[in-house]
């Protein structure tokens, strides 16, 4: 009886903080449907009476949404693709191989680590704009796989060690290169953290907005995140059912993402844990 | 021999191309902010700039209009704050869900991971126009419905700088609770069953075996968490600084103030004099935490 008047407790409690988790999203939502000239009605329902599904198809067919969203997706997957190309290797190497400055330049990676990739905005534009790499992908997805190489190397290798040695010995002796090494034994059993840090690579690079906006200037260049950011102006009481809408889709992949990984989460990043 | 040169060579072909980029797009900016922070490089001084010396510090350090100090130290007051409060409520909420035998557990994590999956800017936004805003957000709707008048949550000071620390308690602490409650996992029933048998209680037991177990498990998140809080930028910037929609409330941090400098008010080598600070600022906590990560007393 006792234990069940704790459990009781427990679940409220715990319905109280989802709730306070939940409040937002759902309110969002609920804004989403409304149309713009009964926002301030004092009713609470989360469907509101006259819903109506307007706002998605303004931010759907009258915006570029789906430009955008291609645009998105070309920039994501590239940046995905590219960094982890580049991290593999490196992690490996870090891992297994012995070399001189080792140590050395993985207290560099910690240390650069360290800079706000945001501060860099202003040298990073500089550079840009003297090899006119403006408005160009190429040089985004660059940008974004320097923000991102630091921390897909130190997570992979914090996977890589906990990989037992001795299986790559014995496919070694049986005349094993590295390259095949790598493809057959490691990347297999590294599933969870190269699951783990491809997603996070993802859902950085997809919801990055302020070098997206200052380094694209033309909006149908934009991706969802730059073009989001641009909707919501000054003049928002008008725009903000839209941008509700607009934000529900643009969380949708990201949300599928994480959720599609959630069982590989402790396991994928915590593995990789800045450990030195 | 060729073998031999090959072996030692064959490292630097596999850290070659993230060298490069690490180069191009980590170092060489953070270099280049450092030469521009001696520069009084501006919108009028683009290209034409000249060598100040160490000008953009002095006025970093002694001129105390120019709030850097102000936003360094609520910078620091913003990621102690966060940080006491994650850390509580992750203990006590993974305690929870972890208790034996409750129902409904998995849902429960789901729910309170949905803030950590959403997108920041968009999580930082919908606070800002849905739950915050004057006349039809959430918030003050419920108080008017309650007879009570609405308050300018992101007006003030005071109330904006606690409103940015619930929005940032909102999207920080789904990821905290998963890390300490995958740190209870880690936890031997048989501790738990033998301090029964010696009468401990519930508190006793927290503090005497999960506090100590869960510390070493959990202590990476907790860095690594607070690194971002001290480099929270989205929350602040977006809820009450926008270009355009400021709110009226002065609360930088020193992200968001060298932002500032750098891409409103186009002062360049002032900005990048503060950039440098920070990272120097940033550095020296590593290293102090790289040592006592090394000793193992953490």
């Amino acid at each position: 009886m006792k234990k069940k008047l704790k459990h009781i407790l427990i679940h409220i409690i715990l319905i109280t903080i989802c709730i306070f988790f939940l409040v937002p999203i759902i309110y969002t939502i609920s804004v989403s449907l409304k149309s713009s000239n009964t926002l301030l009605s004092s009713d609470f329902k989360i469907i509101p009476d006259d819903a109506t599904l307007d706002n998605y198809r303004i931010m759907l067919f009258e915006k570029p949404f789906f430009t955008w969203f291609k645009n998105s997706l070309l920039l994501t997957l590239s940046t995905v693709m590219f960094a982890m190309t580049i991290a593999l290797p490196t992690a490996y190497a870090y891992t297994r191989m012995k070399f001189k400055g080792k140590s050395l330049s993985l207290f560099a990676l910690l240390l650069l680590n360290a800079f706000p990739s945001i501060l860099a905005m202003v040298a990073i534009y500089r550079l840009f704009k003297t090899f006119s790499m403006m408005n160009s992908y190429g040089g985004l997805i660059v940008v974004y796989t320097g923000g991102m190489i630091i921390f897909s190397i130190w997570n992979l290798k914090g996977y890589f060690e906990s990989i037992p040695v001795d299986v790559e010995q014995a496919a070694m002796i049986d005349g094993a290169n590295n390259f095949t090494i790598i493809i057959k034994i490691i990347l297999p059993l590294a599933r969870p953290a190269i699951i783990v840090t491809g997603m996070m690579i993802f859902i950085t690079t997809w919801n990055e907005y302020i070098y997206a906006v200052n380094f694209l200037t033309d909006i149908n260049k934009y991706t969802l995140a730059a073009g989001l950011y641009s909707l919501q102006g000054t003049d928002y009481t008008r725009n903000w059912p839209v941008f509700a809408a607009g934000s529900i889709l643009t969380s949708i992949p990201t949300l599928i993402i994480f959720f599609g990984i959630q069982r590989y989460l402790v396991s994928g990043l915590t593995a990789g844990g800045v450990k030195y | 021999m060729r073998t031999k040169f090959k072996l030692i060579l064959r490292p630097y072909i596999y850290i070659g191309p993230a060298w490069l980029i690490i180069g191009l797009i980590v170092f060489f900016p953070i270099l280049y902010t450092v030469i521009i922070s001696f520069t009084n490089m501006n919108i009028w001084h683009w290209l034409d700039y000249s060598f100040v010396g160490f000008k953009n510090y002095t006025k970093a350090f002694t001129d105390l209009d120019s709030g850097f100090l102000n936003a360094l130290f609520r910078t620091v007051l913003w990621t102690v704050i966060n940080l006491v409060i994650q850390i509580i409520l992750a203990l006590i909420i993974s305690l929870l869900l972890n208790v034996k035998g409750l129902k409904g557990k998995g849902l429960y994590k789901t729910l309170m991971m949905l803030p950590w999956a959403m997108p920041s800017y968009i999580s930082a936004l919908i606070w800002k126009h849905g739950m915050f805003q004057n006349d039809f957000g959430l918030l003050n709707q419920l108080l008017r419905k309650l007879g009570l008048e609405g308050i300018g949550w992101l007006n003030g000071n005071v109330a904006a700088f606690l409103s940015c620390l619930m929005v940032n308690l909102w999207m920080a602490l789904p990821y905290m609770i998963l890390m300490f409650y995958g740190g209870l996992q880690g936890i031997d029933n048989v501790y738990y069953e033998s301090a029964e048998m010696e009468g401990a209680n519930t508190w006793n037991k927290i503090i005497s075996i999960t506090v100590p177990i869960l510390k070493p498990l959990v202590m990476p998140a907790i860095i690594m968490t607070t690194f971002i809080t001290f480099k929270q930028f989205d929350i602040i910037y977006l809820m009450t600084m926008q270009a355009g929609s400021k709110t009226g409330a002065n609360i930088h941090t020193v992200i968001t103030y060298a932002y500032e400098n750098a891409f409103i008010t186009n002062n360049y080598g002032y900005s990048s004099s503060l950039s440098v600070i920070i990272f120097a600022i940033i550095v020296i906590l590593t290293v102090i935490n790289l040592k006592s990560l090394r000793k193992g007393d953490v």
